[in-house]
């Protein structure tokens, strides 16, 4: 069913009449022609092999055998590459502490820190001055009880 | 049958393979050519009818017939050539014209409604029609591109509203509601822009007259 049919608006308040003029411009002259012209120089449907006959299902064996080839040459290289690369593992590498700390900063990788101490200030005694009393006072003090052990011990020599 | 045998004859048979395959591609090529006598002029139009320009619409149909051909083998399996070839070309103009949005289009619609047949009218009519056209078209540029879309391909008249769908690929009703959407906004945008047009009669009518004697003296 055509929509032009059921054109409530008669297409003159919507513009249609335009487009259907539009629509109804004749094609260029020669059109064809010149599609023709394009068509006939135009390259053919490209392939990825350019196979000198046509291949169908009866030749299915030469498919097989030109898969299995190139199954074989992969393959091949492939084991070539992993065991040039193997010999090459082996060679390990020297022991490395870890450099990185558990916080993310870089470690002292095991090394004790120990500062560089500075001699300390050599202080000279200040010079005291005579002490003698303080000594004597201790001195007596202490000798007194002495005196009078001995003066206890008198009598009883006596 | 040996083995060498059964190869051999594996080998005879790429012959007959060869010449069946060269008859395939001349009959495969032979509904090629009449495709393009049949539907180069439909696809045409339709592509003039979105891009607006002759050269831009030839080159549009020669890029779907060359689609076509690359894709020759599957012509068998098209039910509807008309359509499938509308909605290859509708595809590719699409793209262009996505393409070259930086373009002014204010260029192409005062060519296209200069281009537009008014035979039979008077200079001042030719003018006035010319105005008329540019309007429309100005205003199906403002359309959505969905409306738009369906709007500009209910245009053709051989194109009923289930081709209109397989070409945009959605429903029938879909066609009907966003064309009935698109007449409405058409309608509203129409009548704004005469009262705009009404409002500005002085101006607009010494220009008209100045066309319109211009036309006269050619």
């Amino acid at each position: 069913m055509n929509l032009n049919s059921h054109n409530s608006m008669g297409g003159a308040g919507t513009g249609e009449d335009t487009l259907r003029l539009i629509a109804g411009l004749p094609a260029p002259e020669g059109l064809e022609e010149r599609v023709h012209t394009t068509l006939r120089t135009a390259p053919r449907q490209g392939r990825v092999l350019a196979w000198p006959f046509a291949l169908r299902a009866d030749a299915a064996w030469v498919r097989a055998t030109a898969a299995a080839a190139i199954v074989m040459i992969v393959a091949g290289g492939g084991w070539g590459v992993y065991s040039y690369i193997q010999p090459l593992q082996a060679i390990k590498a020297p022991a490395v502490p870890a450099r990185v700390g558990s916080a993310g900063e870089f470690s002292g990788a095991g090394a004790k820190r120990s500062p560089q101490t500075l001699q300390p200030p050599v202080v000279s005694a200040p010079q005291k001055p005579a002490e003698s009393h303080p000594a004597h006072k201790k001195t007596h003090k202490k000798a007194a009880p002495q005196a009078a052990q001995n003066r206890m011990a008198a009598p009883a020599s006596k | 049958m040996s083995a060498s045998q059964a190869i051999c004859a594996g080998w005879m048979d790429f012959e007959d393979t060869a010449a069946a395959d060269a008859f395939r591609l001349e009959a495969e090529e032979a509904a090629l050519a009449g495709l393009v006598d049949q539907y180069a002029g439909a696809l045409y139009r339709v592509a003039f009818s979105v891009l607006r320009n002759p050269a831009d619409a030839e080159d549009a149909v020669q890029e779907a017939f060359l689609r076509v051909l690359r894709h020759r083998d599957q012509l068998i399996e098209v039910r509807d050539h008309r359509v499938w070839l509308i909605r290859i070309v509708w595809n590719i103009v699409l793209d262009r014209k996505r393409r070259a949005k930086t373009r002014p289009e204010t260029d192409d619609v005062a060519e296209l409604a200069r281009v537009l047949p008014s035979t039979g009218l008077s200079a001042e009519q030719m003018a006035s029609a010319a105005q008329h056209h540019a309007q429309v078209l100005a205003c199906v540029e403002q359309l959505p591109a969905k409306e738009r879309e369906v709007l500009v391909l209910s245009a053709f008249d051989e194109l009923s509203s289930v081709e209109i769908a397989s070409v945009l690929g959605i429903t029938e009703s879909s066609v009907r509601s966003r064309l009935f959407r698109a007449r409405n906004l058409m309608a509203g945008m129409l009548n704004h822009a005469r009262s705009k047009a009404r409002d500005l009669e002085p101006s607009g009518r010494s220009a008209e007259t100045a066309a319109a004697a211009e036309g006269e003296r050619r």
